[in-house]
């Protein structure tokens, strides 16, 4: 369009007005069509096209005077900063995917804990100092501390013989400890499975 | 049904996680699914069509025999096999040529559907040529005609257009991401009767992509439209609405999301802020009435308050002895209860007086 052209105007006149739906970006015109025009084909197209830019035009003028917001963009290592509309939440109701999920039934240590006022203890880390080393290393898992007596090579037997294993058999402490851990991972499990079992059945 | 089974890897568990419904929705992904009688014409419709979805599409090479109005237990395995909610199923025989069917899932459950027929006279993408549009942008909409506010069927059409190409749900909007419109546009239908399906309006779908000019206004821009296509007729065919309950699930909004309500704050009808402001009881006691010597609480002859008396006291009478002040105000209460009683008792048989 040249400049020397007079520039056109942005209102639009409506005898019914419009309905938007901003968070959509949608525009609801109630003014019916003229059914004279689409029914003819040479003029249907134009008509159609004529209609829906009034309403574009009116669908823009709303959304440029939302409010904006100026964010940074760091993309590249150079700051650019964009202007972007803020859009109000959506009024058409869409139907959901799937459903609300519902909440996790309570185990019965929640059960427990919530009936003794106990509360959850923050988490204090994977990992703890090795003053010995000098490294950090991990509580539990990959060559975590709890193992630490499985690997070493020498390790002190008490006097008495470890009443497990019949009578005066001698058992490395190592396996006793990894037992013992074993023995409370299959404890975790099985509550695991209960806790599963129950919350099933209550469905 | 699909088998489900415990994930056995970490990669696995994630894959099943993200297929778990969740309180903010990912955005529904789009399937498109040859019928048996499916041809190149409808190929070449449905390519358009996914081309305003991406990325969230996935498109069926083979064909399909699906029957969605009699059978759609395959549409179901297919959208819980996707994990897609929207599917649209393309078939075309002599009593329905060129038959799109948008069905809309809700959790792997048919939600409801609607035939679409593109008429003969459609245009495709490659037939403008002239411009392009990047993909994934957020198109907007302009539904023309106010029958798609009253009739339910075009109601349906517009929810599911709607829910089709919106895209990503995004608080935010780039002003250059504003590229294209998509519209629907219909006349009036004569009769809001639903049994007479053939004398339904077409439904016409235009895209235009947008110029902006200057305009009179400094900051508005005059906004002009050209087609890029594609532009399609439909003519609409049978169509299944939701079943009520299921409707009533799929309409839920998790509490999560919903406008935490404040207590005694309303908005009006006029759209002004309301509140009601509870005050608490007020202490007369403590009012400052006319200040003279003779209204000194240390003349008080009932004491009420102990705390007070220390600040006016000059004579030291009553510090003397507290014990027997306390004693006092004890006797006091008591006989101010008393008092009240008596009072009350005594007002009676004057009112009755006066009433004979």
């Amino acid at each position: 369009m040249s400049e020397q052209k007079e520039l056109k105007p942005v209102t639009v006149e409506k005898p019914i007005p419009v309905n938007y739906d901003l968070g959509n970006l949608a525009l609801f015109d109630p003014n019916p069509l003229n059914p004279l025009k689409i029914s003819d084909d040479s003029t249907k197209n134009d008509y159609l096209k004529e209609t829906t830019r009034d309403n574009v035009q009116l669908l823009i003028n709303q959304i440029l005077s939302l409010p904006l917001k100026q964010t940074t963009d760091n993309a590249n290592g150079q700051n650019s900063t964009m202007t972007l509309i803020q859009l109000p939440d959506p009024t058409t109701q869409l139907p959901r995917e799937k459903y609300v999920p519902k909440a996790k039934d309570a185990t019965r240590w929640e059960q427990f804990a919530a009936k003794k006022g106990i509360k959850k203890k923050g988490k204090d880390g994977k990992q703890v100092y090795d003053e010995a080393t000098g490294e950090w290393v991990n509580k539990w898992g990959y060559k975590g501390k709890n193992k630490e007596l499985d690997s070493q090579w020498l390790v002190e037997v008490e006097d008495k013989p470890t009443k497990k294993g019949g009578d005066d058999e001698l058992i490395d402490p190592r396996k006793l400890r990894r037992d013992e851990r074993k023995k409370l991972l299959k404890k975790n499990e099985l509550q695991q499975k209960r806790n599963v079992k129950v919350a099933s059945e209550r469905k | 049904m699909i088998r489900t089974v415990k994930p056995k890897s970490a990669r696995t568990k994630r894959a099943l996680d993200k297929k778990l419904p969740k309180i903010v929705e990912n955005t529904k992904t789009a399937l498109f699914v040859p019928g048996q009688t499916s041809n190149k014409a409808l190929h070449d419709i449905t390519v358009d069509l996914s081309s305003f979805k991406k990325p969230y599409i996935k498109r069926f090479t083979k064909k399909n025999d699906v029957l969605p109005f009699e059978d759609a237990s395959k549409l179901e395995f297919f959208s819980e096999k996707n994990d897609a909610s929207l599917i649209v199923l393309t078939n075309s025989n002599k009593k329905r040529p060129n038959n799109l069917t948008f069905v809309r899932m809700f959790n792997f459950k048919v939600f409801d559907m609607i035939e679409l027929q593109v008429l003969n006279n459609f245009k495709l993408l490659s037939d403008f040529k002239k411009l392009t549009f990047q993909v994934g942008l957020k198109p907007m909409f302009v539904f023309n005609g106010p029958v798609f506010d009253s009739h339910p069927v075009f109601k349906l059409v517009k929810s599911m257009f709607l829910d089709f190409f919106r895209g990503e749900e995004s608080k935010l909007q780039d002003v250059s991401g504003l590229q294209h419109v998509i519209t629907l546009s219909a006349i009036e239908s004569d009769d809001h009767d639903e049994s007479s399906m053939s004398k339904l309006p077409l439904v016409y779908f235009r895209v235009y992509k947008l110029k902006t000019y200057k305009s009179q206004e400094p900051k508005l821009p005059r906004v002009e439209l050209e087609e890029i296509g594609p532009r399609f007729d439909f003519k609409i065919g049978r169509h299944q609405y939701p079943d009520p309950e299921t409707e009533k699930d799929a309409y839920q909004v998790p509490k999560q999301l919903q406008p935490s309500q404040k207590k005694n704050v309303d908005v009006d009808s006029m759209g002004d802020k309301v509140a009601k402001v509870h005050v608490g009881l007020q202490d007369l006691s403590r009012l400052q009435t006319r200040k003279m010597k003779g209204l000194k609480s240390k003349y008080d002859q009932i004491n009420d308050d102990d705390d007070d008396e220390g600040e006016y006291d000059d004579n030291d009478i009553i510090s003397d002895d507290e014990d027997e002040t306390r004693d006092f105000v004890d006797a006091n209460e008591d006989l101010s209860g008393v008092d009240s009683d008596i009072e009350d008792e005594a007002d009676e048989p004057s009112k009755k007086k006066r009433k004979n």
